[in-house]
């Protein structure tokens, strides 16, 4: 009883080592499937929610804040999915949507770059210029993704639980060693385990309500008891309470509502 | 059977997963011990040995040519242990040396970052944000030193078959994880890699014995033929190849010796000038 999110690179074989470990131990495997969702719920093209989630932002996106928004509605999304219990995860940026989340197994699966390039230029049928060049720039958007949103390196090992490198490991090996690493003591579904994924869900799922007016807002829940942070002067604080009291109003599970105007946002809010 | 390469952001954090796993496998621990005799057989101290595996070493301290030699005794003694199989190597910087060798399980551990950063509190008696720039500080220092050294960065997961970190996972289920993967077939030692592993090892004797002479030297092995590449002038170019084969030759598994010698630009430069 575990949520595994698997980080990858393109074609470092992790979507495969994800599918396998999901037919292994019997859990659902989900990727693209949390963006449909989420396109639908907010009426948002999956076009945008894709390259919000993969481009690095612009200096426009910088001052806007419509790339947070739709963020925060992907993760809404995948909370919705991984409160079912039992999932692998390996779309983009799984370890930093579901961090509020204890029992998450985060892995990272690496390839050589050469493996990458060859498989690429099988699949895409490209010179081996153009496959390597095609990679790096990928590999580039991504670290720069996670370091303008995140303040992050997403080359940094020290993100993930396991990285497993699939070269002298083959995927089979690498399906072994997270399927074993999963049924450890951490990584188990306990009583706790389900309250703390039920309090993020709630704070998520405001958190999506609020994105699209507000983006100086950060969301926390203990026990159902919902903690609004707000940034800014006290007419903005004002409508965050409004806003927040209707979105909350639609909500089940919501015992309080708070709103507190801060000066900085709390590191352990959504 | 197999060898196990063990790397971590924290000496003690690290040893004590590879005391377990070494426990755990019946391998023999091969750490920092034994340094006391690599230093007597390289009659360099023992502190001077030790300063070389650490970052400080790459920019104050001793010598280039003291710290190369220190460097290649502690590969020389690394080498020899592993070729005895059922290893368990930590703490000499193995992972960046012991390269090719498929029977060699290569792991890197990370400490959570939050207890080294109070331990580093508590050990330098400084506070907590003070402590987090030092660590910061001290993880540069350390990627620069395995760049200037062996030309390898040791942050890059890429070096290892798997990186695992210890926030979540604790040090026994770390162990567990690295003694069920080292059972995996392809880790048993096979006649081409243990070819390997005495390629290498005998490279790094035959380097040894030619750093008495000669500093700028580079050696790999293959079976019982010896290349060894140098840089030379052109006047002393066959007087420089004659004394590497001579002395290479007299190395115990050496058969053959072949030496090239490139031309020093730099020195012939400055004999020009």
């Amino acid at each position: 009883m575990a949520i595994i999110t698997i980080s990858r690179g393109s074609y470092s074989k992790g979507k495969e080592v994800a599918e396998k470990i999901a037919s292994h131990l019997g859990y659902q495997c989900i990727s693209r499937d949390v963006l449909l969702d989420a396109s639908e719920r907010f009426h948002i093209p999956e076009m945008k929610l894709v390259r919000a989630i993969h481009d690095a932002p612009s200096i426009l996106d910088r001052f806007s804040h419509s790339q947070q928004a739709f963020i925060a509605y992907i993760r809404y999304a995948l909370v919705q999915h991984v409160k079912e219990d039992n999932v692998v995860y390996h779309g983009l940026a799984g370890h930093l949507l579901l961090k509020g989340i204890p029992n998450v197994l985060k892995v990272r699966v690496i390839a050589d770059l050469a493996d990458r390039v060859r498989a690429e230029m099988k699949r895409e049928k490209i010179s081996e210029k153009a496959a390597r060049s095609l990679l790096l720039k990928d590999d580039e958007e991504r670290r720069k993704w996670t370091q303008a949103l995140y303040g992050v390196d997403s080359r940094d090992s020290s993100l993930y639980d396991l990285v497993v490198h699939v070269h002298k490991l083959t995927v089979d090996d690498a399906v072994e060693i997270i399927s074993d690493a999963v049924q450890r003591t951490p990584f188990k579904t306990t009583k706790q385990v389900r309250q703390k994924m039920e309090d993020y869900g709630l704070a998520c799922q405001l958190k999506a309500g609020l994105a699209h007016s507000f983006d100086n807002v950060g969301v926390k829940s203990e026990y159902g008891n919902v903690l609004v942070y707000a940034r800014g002067n006290e007419h903005y604080v004002q409508r965050v309470r409004k806003k927040a009291r209707e979105v909350t109003g639609k909500m089940s599970g919501v015992n309080e509502l708070e709103v507190h105007a801060v000066q900085k946002l709390p590191l352990d809010v959504v | 059977m197999s060898i196990i390469l063990i790397s971590s952001d924290h000496y003690e954090t690290g040893r004590s997963v590879a005391q377990q796993v070494a426990e755990a496998t019946g391998y023999a621990l091969l750490d920092r011990k034994i340094l006391g005799e690599v230093a007597s057989a390289s009659q360099i101290p023992e502190p001077k040995i030790l300063k070389s595996l650490e970052p400080s070493s790459a920019t104050i301290g001793f010598s280039a040519k003291v710290r190369n030699r220190a460097l290649a005794s502690i590969q020389g003694a690394v080498m020899a242990r592993l070729l005895d199989d059922k290893v368990v190597c930590y703490g000499l910087a193995a992972h960046l040396y012991v390269l090719g060798v498929s029977h060699a399980l290569k792991i890197r551990i990370l400490c959570n970052e939050e207890k080294r950063v109070s331990l580093m509190a508590t050990e330098r008696k400084v506070g907590i944000e003070k402590a987090r720039k030092l660590l910061k500080k001290q993880e540069a220092a350390q990627k620069r030193w395995s760049l200037d050294v062996f030309g390898r960065d040791e942050t890059n997961p890429s070096l290892y078959d798997m990186v695992i970190s210890l926030s979540q996972i604790e040090p026994d289920e770390a162990a567990k994880v690295i003694v069920e993967t080292v059972s995996y077939r392809k880790f048993q030692s096979m006649t081409y890699s243990i070819k390997c592993l005495r390629d290498r090892e005998l490279s790094i004797r035959v380097k040894l014995a030619l750093m008495e002479k000669y500093n700028d030297v580079d050696v790999t092995a293959d079976g019982a033929t010896v290349v060894v590449r140098t840089k030379s002038l052109k006047r002393e170019k066959r007087k420089k190849a004659e004394s590497i084969r001579a002395l290479a030759g007299q190395i115990p598994g050496v058969s053959y010796v072949e030496v090239h010698t490139v031309k020093d630009i730099f020195r012939q430069a400055a004999e020009s000038a």
